[in-house]
């Protein structure tokens, strides 16, 4: 349902082409005034005829110079030519001038038709228009060589008129006649059908065409009411009137496609935008001025189109001025815009949003990879992150379950050994005893620590509160703890929380110089709050401890993030945001414990 | 002298505390591996004091002592572990117990210590 010429003008032979008919319709035209007015006072029916002419033409030259690939143009010069040359060659005496002259203006009727059934592309689609025209071409070809064989015309001059019957001629003259009437009201009634078939905007389209043929067919009515020859001159003026109209209003109607491409960049930016199909609807509609538009998705598991609601679509029928661009990506159907015919005439327009529509749709398979890639690498890191934790447990478990034990019962038998002894023992032995308990129990103190700070069993028993005043103990500045002390988060949550927290403070320690340090910790939709502040130094630098780097990697691993604002001289404070679940509260746990 | 009942799961930590203790003047009635058994344990023997281990394998040593505290008439009981005591923070303080003192620090006079403070 795409139209194509073939090797349309190139633009500068073109040009001179349109110049060469524009001076040629304007010789024409003149030719016919002047001719006419010779003969008597002109009539505002001549007037008009020659504006049919001049109105066809231009009309029809312009629309073929802004829509190269569309036969409509040529189409509408010839019928405008036609017209013109038909009417101005009969005013010459010449005999063979004459003669094409008749034939040219009878012509024109067929002409007038094919216009009329191959609106808006120029080209004819069904057979039955097809049929239409071919009674058109029967009457005014080999139906007129059989008249004008006969005609005897009052002036003499028909060159063909070699078997002059008078009677003849007329019968044929009235069997044409009856077949235009006929023709014309098969045409009225074509029309009708698409007319019907279609909707308000392509109706609005279609006026010109049905128009023209209501024209058509009030002439051939004038002609059987009021027999051969006479005429009523109003209705001849009324529809030369109509004609003349007719050219322009096909030539806005075919040029108001260009306005639909500039709504083309604004499409992509909302395509850009990942609309719902509702709105896709909308913005393609209103991009391309139709609102008639439709989209229909390709459903491969139904084998048919259906709509966003998933609901069967048929594509529409030829001749509903209705067309179909379907939207394929590497060879296969996807989707299929239903849309005015009349779209088709910009060249490209539909080949620029089936682009645009097929980059938003690459855009969002793209999104889509990458988010799902995104959620595989947060989840392993959640995983990495779980199993450090896990290990961490394991190793503490290890620690207190084998070395811890073993130091124990070091320290007991070693107290035992010096009870037995008495104090009455040698003192050497006494002071070596002394001396391996001492060992002993800095051995315990050291692998405590070491466990704590591999993890830290108050952490697991009693929470981020305990643990972090039992940090605060251990710490020379003296520090204030403000926090709920009952609310509990996850363990991986309440270990980042504490690593914070003990890694601040063995910096403050090290390095701050500080007197007082606070540490607070508060959660509020959906994020833990740690902030850990001294008024100490300041001038700390996250790049450059690795303490902290590896504390900013933990923290991220969470999707946590980590602030550091340490202006010299000024403190330092330590702030980490850590996106949590609420806590629960140590009371609800108790409770829990007493039901069971 | 006192009366006193080990509950502890480490079968070497029992016969150093039960050497160490005895050595130090009291008399060790009854050791138990376990919470159920030491219930049991102190219900039959009604020691005075129980050294009750906090990480026991069928129930924590905090529930058992919430047990013993409602047997009449309740022994005394001093919690133990190889853990310090800053590793369980407020759960030790808020739990009706004598005491906790750290396995490593068992010995006679600290006990004494704990029922006469001085």
């Amino acid at each position: 349902m795409v139209s194509s010429w073939s090797t349309p003008l190139t633009t500068t032979a073109f040009t001179r082409v349109r110049a060469l008919l524009l001076i040629a319709a304007g010789v024409l035209g003149l030719g016919m005034l002047v001719g006419t007015a010779q003969h008597g006072p002109l009539a505002l029916g001549t007037v008009l005829e020659v504006l049919v002419g001049w109105s066809f033409a231009a009309c029809g030259i312009f629309l073929w110079s802004r829509r190269r690939t569309n036969r409509l143009g040529p189409l509408m010069t010839t019928v405008g030519f036609l017209w013109l040359l038909g009417r101005t060659m009969t005013l010459v005496p010449n005999p063979v001038v004459y003669t094409v002259g008749l034939w040219l203006t009878d012509l024109w009727a067929a002409a007038f038709a094919l216009f009329l059934l191959s609106f808006p592309t120029g080209r004819l689609t069904s057979r039955a228009d097809r049929a239409i025209v071919g009674i058109f071409l029967f009457v005014t070809v080999p139906l007129e060589f059989l008249w004008l064989l006969f005609l005897v015309p009052e002036n003499g001059l028909n060159v063909l008129g070699i078997a002059a019957n008078e009677s003849a001629a007329h019968v044929i003259d009235t069997i044409q006649r009856a077949m235009i009437s006929f023709g014309s009201v098969l045409l009225v009634i074509a029309l009708g059908r698409r007319w019907l078939r279609s909707s308000g905007p392509v109706r609005r389209q279609m006026v010109p065409v049905v128009a023209g043929a209501i024209a058509i067919l009030l002439q051939s009515a004038s002609w059987i009411v009021f027999s051969s020859g006479t005429s009523l001159e109003p209705l001849d003026d009324l529809i030369f009137l109509a004609q003349i109209a007719i050219p322009m209003m096909v030539l806005s109607v075919m040029l108001r496609a260009r306005m639909a491409r500039a709504g083309v960049a604004d499409l992509v930016v909302e395509l850009g935008q990942t609309p719902t199909p509702a709105r896709l609807r909308e913005s393609l509609a209103n991009a391309l001025g139709d609102p008639t538009l439709k989209v229909a998705y390709w459903a491969p598991t139904e084998d048919r189109f259906v709509d966003a609601a998933g609901e069967p679509m048929e594509l529409p029928e030829d001749g509903t001025g209705q067309a179909v661009t379907m939207l394929e990506r590497n060879g296969v159907r996807e989707a299929a815009i239903i849309h005015d015919a009349i779209l088709l005439e910009e060249p490209g327009l539909m080949a620029s949003v089936a682009s645009a529509m097929r980059l938003a749709v690459e855009n969002d398979r793209l999104t889509a990879a990458v988010e799902a890639q995104l959620a595989e690498v947060r989840a392993s890191r959640a995983r990495i992150v779980a199993a450090g934790d896990a290990e961490r447990q394991r190793l503490e478990r290890d620690l207190h379950d084998g070395a811890q034990q073993r130091l124990v019962a070091l320290t007991l038998a070693l107290r035992l050994a010096r009870t037995r002894l008495g104090d009455d023992a040698d003192p050497s032995v006494k002071l070596s005893l002394e001396q391996a308990s001492d060992e002993a129990r800095a051995a315990l103190a050291e692998l405590r620590e070491l466990a704590r700070g591999i993890h830290p069993q108050i952490l697991t028993e009693a929470g981020l509160h305990a643990a972090i005043e039992s940090l605060a103990g251990r710490t020379p500045a003296a520090v204030s703890v403000d926090m709920d002390p009952d609310a509990r988060f996850a363990p991986a949550v309440e270990a980042i929380a504490y690593f914070v927290v003990s890694e601040s403070l063995a910096n403050i320690a090290k390095y701050a110089e500080a007197g007082a340090v606070q540490v607070r910790a508060g959660w509020q939709e959906g994020v833990l709050t740690v902030e850990v502040a001294d008024d100490g130094r300041g001038g700390a630098d996250p790049r450059m401890g690795t303490g902290l780097r590896g504390l900013l990697d933990r923290v991220s691993a969470v999707d946590g993030t980590l602030e550091v604002v340490s202006p010299r001289g000024g403190g330092t404070r330590i702030v980490a945001r850590i996106p949590t679940a609420a806590p629960t509260h140590v009371a609800d746990r108790v409770t829990a414990r007493v039901a069971t | 002298m006192i009366t006193i009942l080990i509950i502890d799961d480490h079968a070497a930590f029992r016969v150093q505390a039960r050497a160490l203790l005895v050595a130090d003047g009291f008399s060790v009635i009854g050791e138990a591996v376990d919470g159920t058994s030491g219930l049991e344990a102190a219900r039959t023997l009604r020691p005075d004091l129980v050294l009750l281990d906090i990480g026991l394998p069928d129930v924590e040593g905090f529930e058992v002592a919430s047990e013993l505290a409602v047997t009449g008439p309740p022994p005394l009981v001093v919690l133990t572990s190889s853990r310090e005591a800053s590793d369980y923070g407020p759960r030790l303080t808020s739990s009706q117990v004598l005491g906790f003192i750290p396995k490593d620090e068992l010995s006679g006079a600290a006990i004494r210590a704990l029922v006469h403070p001085a």
